[in-house]
């Protein structure tokens, strides 16, 4: 089932009436009807992954309530019963599934089977959907102004001064005078975790040896090339990557636009034993522990275009789940993922089968990350730096996104945290040199 | 060290033919795939290939050709050996998705093109054709197309090129002067500027030190002892060795739409026309002047002339975008050495992971327009090529990531002002609670500066993309192979 997202005319428009969720998807895996899941003698299952502002439990209440209206098909020859609503019409198919429907079943339903994620990442840190959308307009709003008026003979500060004033006469920005501090990155814990790994640094050393030689140079490596991959999985992939495939009621004719965001899903199996799971642990919690600390500027190891990231390890420990929601095309972001985290993925994915060859869990590229990648192929350390197997596994383990939204599919995530970059100053008293550079942000 | 074998890769890929002032560009259609495969070979050793010539020794025509995949197709290569090229070449220029990426929709919608269109007049081989002159040009060519017909050649459509005084385009730039070197080329330039052979000769290591996907023979097929063994898949023969992917794209130039639009937004208060303020928003946009100058180092006038200015980097000299705005088509499809936010080293690499060949050839009325003379006889435009070893991470990454994608830098709106605009903007809902209502998506190009950054709002699209295709670029070699394959059916 593929959805129009952003055309407002869709089951999904009851999600953007509750304006706290900022991505959503529902994924099938295990269908072996599906070319992805061809010979697996596992039964399928829905997976559902959501980003959402509020708690878990306030979340669930929602998916669980009565509220959420149905999906009728135009072209649909089969009545929809009207008073089944969305939740019971997709979860209906579900083994399992209470067939007293009220909200307290669908809750404990839900509850029973929700999964608990391994590491999570969000691109902009604090801030509501309710936020973002609001920040947007506020920066349009200035932008208008500064446009519109005359500006001659006025420093950067009293240009300021004079904006801050006229907006928060409108009533429709009073909530900007609510002061806003964008999320910083905290030095001194990430200093105090530095010295933390180079105590831990013989012990790493030590575990990488035994990765290395007891057990990825043992290993199968992923060996292919994108041209391996059958064209027909291809291109099933690629049209999971128009977001807005609607059709035009009248004409019946595919809607054609260009777009700004994008999804990824991807599934992989553990590689067997205790090793590969603890270095994969230690992997997630290194990245529990470090993404609150650094990477709550709008970076993810300096990729500057992921809204949401989260892995799951699920399965008894078996599986691993990789979601992500971000901003540009496919190629744009794995390319991302080799030129400035070759080493995070490399660290991750080597201990799921099968990977590209890995040296060292691809921790050499961090030696490499200034002058960037080795000049020669001595150190090269492989794993996600191997860019064309890279890429190929990235096609050969990522699953067509069945459902996809986005609350704000127009903004970049670089756009959202300038937005509040520039909320954030507007409010405050501004020297000159900072009023020059909040001028730079408009 | 590299060392290409530059006699085995066709010349177009490495030289573009300068003293060869007009171009012919023939798409052919094979009825017969055992004679045509004769008559390949036949010119084989006509095939210009990328062996550096002297000065005085250049030669007065060149010959190369290119094979889509319906080509290939139709000269019996089985399709589990077809298989084996990159994903962008067998899926075709032509998909819904790839219109999504590359912006042909509208009016460059593939339903309209005059030819590449899959399902209407697909393209299958190319025949590149040059001469000193348009006489010898067409003289070589009919030299070439009397023995056509007996070979069941049938050219479908000729792309005629002509190359204009001070290579200018017709919306009046001075057009292919950055190139990326080639590693083992024989060519040289500052650092900056060299990528691995592998990022355009298939066969070689690329910018990751990696082996590029490259064809290979999976399925035996004719005389495979003739082709190298493959450096990406041990045991296979390689097809794409010395070969590479050639990208033709027919752009049609607006040049009356493109002045009337520059002269229209630089009015003077009083609202008479302001010639040399139309000229540097154009050259803004572009990135250079009329002449060729880069803007980062004169950005307040053309130093006039002909320009060969490739010797610059902004992260010194305009980290901020105040001399070469950051949207300006120059400084995205190539950022040099401020590649986003990355340090200067950094994006030197960056950049040059996405580097293109191009060529390029112009047709219809000889025109190079100014704010004085925008009016051409009829259609005019540019026969848009180039190179690269991957499709994917070179071409189309350049078409959407850096030119249709409006969100570089910490731009929000803003398409590339000479290729990415959209003709009809999509309206989108925005805004929160009560606040919601319907807006139609910005395009507008931002000029950095003090106060305040300055933008040029509602772009308009002066580029119409009328055919275009993939096409395999093989080495020499590689087309003798392929004319002695013989398909399953005929053996």
């Amino acid at each position: 089932m593929k959805i129009t997202l952003e055309k407002g005319d869709h089951v999904l428009v009851d999600f953007k009436k509750a304006d706290e969720v900022h991505y959503l998807r529902w994924v099938i895996i295990d269908d072996k009807t599906s070319q992805f899941f061809e010979g697996t003698d596992k039964p399928p299952k829905l997976v559902y992954s959501s980003n959402f502002d509020g708690s878990v439990e306030n979340h669930l209440k929602k998916l669980s309530s009565n509220d959420l209206d149905a999906i009728h098909d135009p072209n649909s020859l089969e009545s929809v019963d009207e008073t089944m609503n969305l939740t019971d019409q997709i979860y209906g198919c579900c083994e399992g599934y209470p067939t007293d429907r009220n909200p307290t079943s669908r809750l404990n339903y839900f509850k029973k089977h929700t999964v608990k994620v391994s590491a999570f990442y969000k691109g902009s840190p604090r801030r509501t959907v309710k936020q973002i959308l609001q920040e947007n307009e506020l920066r349009k709003h200035i932008r208008d102004l500064l446009e519109k008026r005359d500006w001659n003979n006025m420093s950067s500060r009293e240009m300021h001064d004079k904006l801050k004033a006229e907006v928060f006469k409108d009533s429709r920005f009073t909530w900007a005078k609510e002061k806003f501090r964008m999320p910083r990155i905290n030095w001194f814990k990430f200093v105090l975790l530095i010295i933390v790994i180079i105590i831990l640094l013989p012990i790493i050393i030590i575990w990488q040896m035994i990765v290395q030689f007891g057990y990825e140079n043992k290993d199968k490596y992923f060996t292919t090339y994108r041209s391996d991959i059958p064209t027909k999985k291809t291109e099933f992939l690629e049209e999971y990557e128009d977001l807005t495939v609607g059709e035009d009621p009248e004409t019946g004719k595919k809607d054609m636009v260009i777009n700004y965001q994008n999804q990824f899903s991807q599934l992989v199996d553990m590689k067997p034993g205790k090793v590969r799971l603890i270095t994969f642990k230690a992997m997630m919690l290194f990245a529990r522990v470090i993404i609150p600390i650094k990477y709550v500027e709008g970076t993810l190891l300096n990729i500057p275009t992921i809204h949401f990231a989260r892995w799951v390890l699920f399965d008894d420990n078996k599986r691993v789940l990789f979601f992500s929601n971000f901003d540009g095309s496919w190629q744009q972001y794995l390319g991302d993922f080799i030129d400035q985290s070759g080493w995070g993925l490399s660290a991750i994915f080597s201990n799921t089968t099968i990977f590209p060859r890995t040296n060292w869990l691809g921790i050499t590229g961090i030696l490499s990350m200034n002058n960037f990648m080795p000049k020669s192929k001595t150190f090269f350390p492989g794993g996600a730096y191997d860019e064309e197997h890279f890429l190929a596994w990235s096609r050969s383990t990522e699953l067509p996104t069945d459902i996809w939204y986005s609350a704000y599919p127009d903004l970049s995530i670089k756009n959202v945290n300038n937005n509040s970059r520039i909320r954030s100053l507007l409010a405050q008293n501004l020297s000159e040199k900072r009023a020059e550079k909040f001028f730079e942000l408009i | 060290m590299y060392t290409i074998e530059l006699e085995d890769v066709q010349g177009y890929v490495l030289r573009e033919y300068e003293n060869m002032k007009f171009s012919r560009f023939a798409l052919l259609k094979a009825s017969d795939p055992h004679k045509a495969r004769i008559w390949i070979n036949s010119i084989c050793g006509q095939i210009t290939n990328a062996e550096k010539v002297k000065k005085d020794e250049l030669p007065e025509i060149a010959l190369n050709i290119g094979f889509a995949k319906d080509g290939l197709l139709s000269l019996g290569l089985s399709e589990a050996n077809l298989e084996s090229f990159s994903p962008p070449f067998k899926e075709g220029m032509v998909t819904p998705h790839r219109q999504r990426l590359l912006g042909d929709i509208d009016s460059s919608d593939p339903e309209k093109w005059e030819w590449g269109n899959p399902d209407k007049n697909p393209a299958e081989i190319i025949l590149l054709v040059f001469g000193k002159d348009k006489e010898t040009c067409l003289n070589y060519y009919e030299k070439l197309q009397r023995n056509f017909e007996a070979h069941g050649l049938v050219a479908t459509r000729n792309l005629d090129g002509l190359t204009l005084k001070d290579n200018k385009e017709h919306f009046g730039f001075r057009d292919g002067i950055a190139q990326p070197i080639v590693k083992g080329s024989g060519r040289t330039g500052p650092d900056y500027n060299c990528v691995n052979p592998g990022e355009f000769i298939l066969g070689y290591e690329n910018n990751y030190l990696v082996f590029p996907d490259s064809p290979a023979i999976f399925k035996e097929q004719g005389d495979v002892n003739m082709l190298p063994p493959s450096g990406a898949r041990p045991g296979l023969r390689d097809l794409g060795k010395n070969g590479t992917y050639m990208i033709i794209r027919q752009m049609q130039e607006d040049v009356d739409g493109f002045w009337t639009f520059m002269k229209d937004r630089t009015k003077k208060e009083d609202g008479s026309i302001d010639e040399d303020a139309s000229i540097k928003l154009a050259s803004q946009m572009f990135g250079r002047w009329p002449s060729g100058a880069p803007l980062s180092k004169f950005p307040d006038k053309d130093p006039g002339g002909a320009s060969d200015d490739n010797d610059f980097l902004y992260y010194d000299d305009d980290r901020s975008g105040a001399k070469c705005p950051f949207g300006s088509h120059l400084r995205r499809m190539n950022p040099r050495d401020n590649f986003e936010h990355d340090s200067p080293e950094k994006s030197i690499i960056l950049s040059n992971r996405h580097r293109l060949m191009r060529r390029a050839r112009l047709y219809g009325d000889p025109i190079i327009g100014s704010p004085t003379n925008h009016k051409p006889d009829g259609d005019v435009g540019i026969y848009f090529t180039c190179f690269g070893a991957d499709i994917s991470r070179q071409f189309e990454f350049l078409q959407y990531t850096w030119s249709n994608y409006p969100k570089i830098k910490q731009l929000y709106f803003d398409p590339d002002p000479i290729i990415g605009v959209v003709e009809n903007p999509e309206v989108k809902t925005v805004g929160y609670g009560n606040d919601r209502h319907e807006e139609k998506q910005l395009q507008q190009f931002t000029i950095q500066g003090e106060p305040y950054n300055k933008t040029v709002k509602d772009l308009k699209r002066f580029v119409t993309i009328r055919g275009g295709a993939y096409f395999f670029f093989p080495s020499i070699t590689s087309i003798r192979y392929l004319c002695t394959i013989l398909p399953e059916k005929e053996s």
